[in-house]
């Protein structure tokens, strides 16, 4: 035989001030998180958004206020925005691009066994190791003719016509920092596609060989399927990372000859701390911010769609 | 008519010799087992047949051509894995006709083949599925599946069975000796359970170190082994071995050989009897395991090893009894001192 208990679990809901109770208890165990994330993520956040709809220039202290969407209107017909943005598009492609397929390589040779490989793997990895102002500084130096050799070299193989530094051309001197970028960068790549490569189970390309495949077709059909999840979300991350990363550009160029090289990330800097008008600085922020958030849904879906079966 | 022909090969990685120039022909539609304790180069033979491995130096010969320095995919055999090796990106029906996607045939072929593979080894339903949500067995299957689809000159086993569990093991097994009937086509298969090499093979290859102890049908192995290891090696419980001058032991004149140091008895070719003079040796019972179809005693006879006797249905024989072993005159084995069996009786 059953008996009821006097009072049974739940038995309160009913009613409507422990109704109330029982909604609200598990957001008050979430609280100290959400109110954390929210003080250092959301806060920042709102306040950085609110900063474009405003006027805060430094050097016009009694002109501040809300202006609605000036700043967006400025922006929209600011000649150095789009050519800012232009120079982001060619800096994050050229750099991402032989970053990518020159440390795929790398990852595949240091694949491969061979005597010495331990301190080749230290060494290659070694630029991802300096100092991102340090190896601005050396950069600006090869590509300077007084001190540095490569205008020289480039003379010598008849690409330039005389040694002069690149830098200096506002036609090609957005090429200076990435290539400096491609040198640090490669690194990365290399080591997580290495670590993806070491993941592949040697008996698969054994099979492979066996079923027929040439090295070609081991390669597309077995190494590639296998790397493809690590590739879209390496390749997503150092794109953020590389439109954001407007160090070697500040180092080597300071967005200069005549504003010729800024990305966006180093026009806001400027703009910011330069200048000193915050308010446009936030509004460019928000554009590039809308850019990359749109890459990344991309990529994500992408991916999704790559992980299936491993 | 000969498929496999290997010539004085020999393997070393580095300084190591692993494999000590090894002769062997398998004969074509030959379902040929290689065994041996782990460690003995049965594997890197296997591999070196299969081209994933270089032969140091002999000569690799199928059919007439020597294909030492052909490449896995020009030498046409498929190979099924222990640890299946199936490609985890791909479905079923890829994985079977991965093979025939890289030689790029056309679709119905491919449809064909491997849609007549997953029949005979019941994938059909399956063939959707990523290897991820097979069990072990079907893994199994869609390996050996994919070998079929290659109709290959020669198979190669790699352990395929270790990784099953003991039942699906004995079905697996059935089913490699169904398939060896069905397409007969060369196979050469890599164990080291005696009892998958006495039940698959038509001839055994018994590999010791690196070297090869002996070659011949499963019951010939069983019957004439030609030294101390292939005895010790087949057959369950092991055969016993007892040094010629063990006290325990009185052997008639007739069963003892003036060379022999070490006499073989399999525990199946013993009779038991009561501890007198004609038990040819004496011992008192140690364990009994009584597994219905057999008894199984261990004697002690005052040596290391227990001696086993094996006796069909159930003998209540007790525990701790002294009891006398009579063995039969024909399965008794001689060893000289170099551990070579005496064949002459």
């Amino acid at each position: 035989m059953t008996m009821a208990l006097p009072t049974s679990p739940g038995k309160g809901r009913g009613r409507p001030l422990k109704k109330l109770h029982w909604l609200v208890e598990p957001y008050l165990y979430l609280s100290p998180a959400i109110i954390l994330i929210a003080l250092v993520m959301l806060v920042p956040l709102v306040v950085g958004i609110s900063y474009a709809f405003q006027s805060i220039s430094l050097l016009n202290p009694f002109e501040t206020g809300w202006v609605g969407f000036a700043n967006f209107e400025k922006l929209w017909a600011d000649r150095l925005f789009w050519k800012a943005l232009t120079n982001t598009f060619w800096w994050t492609l050229g750099s991402l691009f032989f970053q990518f397929f020159l440390g795929l390589g790398l990852a595949l040779l240091l694949n491969r066994p061979f005597a010495g490989r331990g301190l080749v793997q230290a060494l290659v990895f070694l630029p991802w190791a300096v100092p991102a102002f340090l190896s601005g500084l050396n950069w600006a130096w090869l590509f300077n003719p007084i001190i540095g050799p490569i205008p020289h070299w480039l003379a010598a193989i008849g690409i330039m016509d005389e040694p002069q530094n690149i830098l200096a051309n506002p036609k090609m001197a957005l090429w200076g920092p990435i290539v400096a970028n491609i040198w640090f960068g490669i690194p990365f790549f290399a080591i997580t596609l290495l670590a993806a490569l070491q993941s592949i189970p040697r008996d698969l390309y054994e099979a492979a060989s066996i079923d027929g495949a040439s090295v070609w077709q081991s390669f597309t059909k077995i190494t590639v399927p296998f790397l493809a999840p690590t590739i879209a979300i390496t390749v997503m991350l150092r794109t953020i990372w590389i439109a954001n990363f407007a160090d070697l550009i500040y180092i080597m160029t300071g967005g200069g000859p005549a504003n010729s090289t800024h990305i966006i990330s180093s026009y806001i800097f400027t703009t910011a701390f330069r200048r000193l008008d915050f308010a446009y600085a936030s509004t460019l922020a928000i554009a590039l911010l809308v850019l990359l958030l749109a890459y990344a849904m991309l990529i994500l879906q992408m991916r999704k769609h790559l992980v299936k079966g491993i | 008519m000969t498929a496999i022909t290997l010539n004085s090969i020999n393997k070393s990685f580095g300084p190591v010799h692993v494999l000590k120039d090894i002769s062997l022909e398998f004969n074509k539609g030959e379902f040929v087992v290689l065994v041996g304790p782990s460690g003995c180069g049965k594997s890197t033979l296997l591999r070196m047949i299969a081209g994933l491995e270089p032969v140091s130096s002999g000569d690799l010969i199928f059919g007439e051509t020597r294909v030492n320095d052909l490449e896995p995919r020009e030498r046409d055999i498929a190979m099924v894995f222990q640890s299946y090796a199936l490609y985890p990106h791909m479905n079923v029906e890829r994985n079977l006709g991965f093979s025939l996607e890289l030689r790029k045939r056309d679709a119905a072929e491919k449809q064909k083949r491997t849609s007549h593979a997953a029949g005979i080894l019941g994938l059909d339903k399956l063939l959707d599925r990523f290897p991820k949500a097979l069990s072990g067995g079907q893994r199994q299957r869609v390996a050996m599946g994919r070998a079929i689809v290659r109709d290959p000159q020669i198979f190669l086993f790699d352990e395929p069975l270790s990784n099953l569990d003991a039942a699906l093991r004995i079905e697996m097994r059935i089913e490699i000796a169904k398939l060896h009937q069905r397409l007969g086509t060369t196979m050469v298969y890599v164990t080291h359970d005696q009892v998958e090499a006495m039940t698959l093979a038509d001839r055994i290859v018994v590999m010791n170190a690196g070297n090869v102890e002996q070659v011949g049908t499963p019951l010939d192995l069983y019957s004439n082994p030609a030294n101390l290891f292939v005895a010790g090696f087949l057959g369950s419980p092991k055969m016993n071995f007892v040094s010629h001058d063990d006290p325990a032991l009185s052997l008639p004149k007739a069963l003892t050989h003036p060379k022999a140091k070490t006499y073989g008895i399999r525990p199946e070719h013993i009779q038991v009897t009561a501890p007198d003079d004609n038990a040819h040796l004496i011992g008192t019972i140690d364990v009994v395991e009584r597994l219905g179809s057999d008894t199984i005693f261990y004697i002690n006879h005052g040596a290391k090893q227990p001696f086993v006797v094996r006796v069909p249905g159930i003998d209540r024989t007790a525990l701790g009894e002294k009891i006398g072993c009579i063995f039969q005159p024909n399965d008794l084995h001689r060893f000289n001192a170099d551990g070579q069996s005496i064949s002459e009786k």
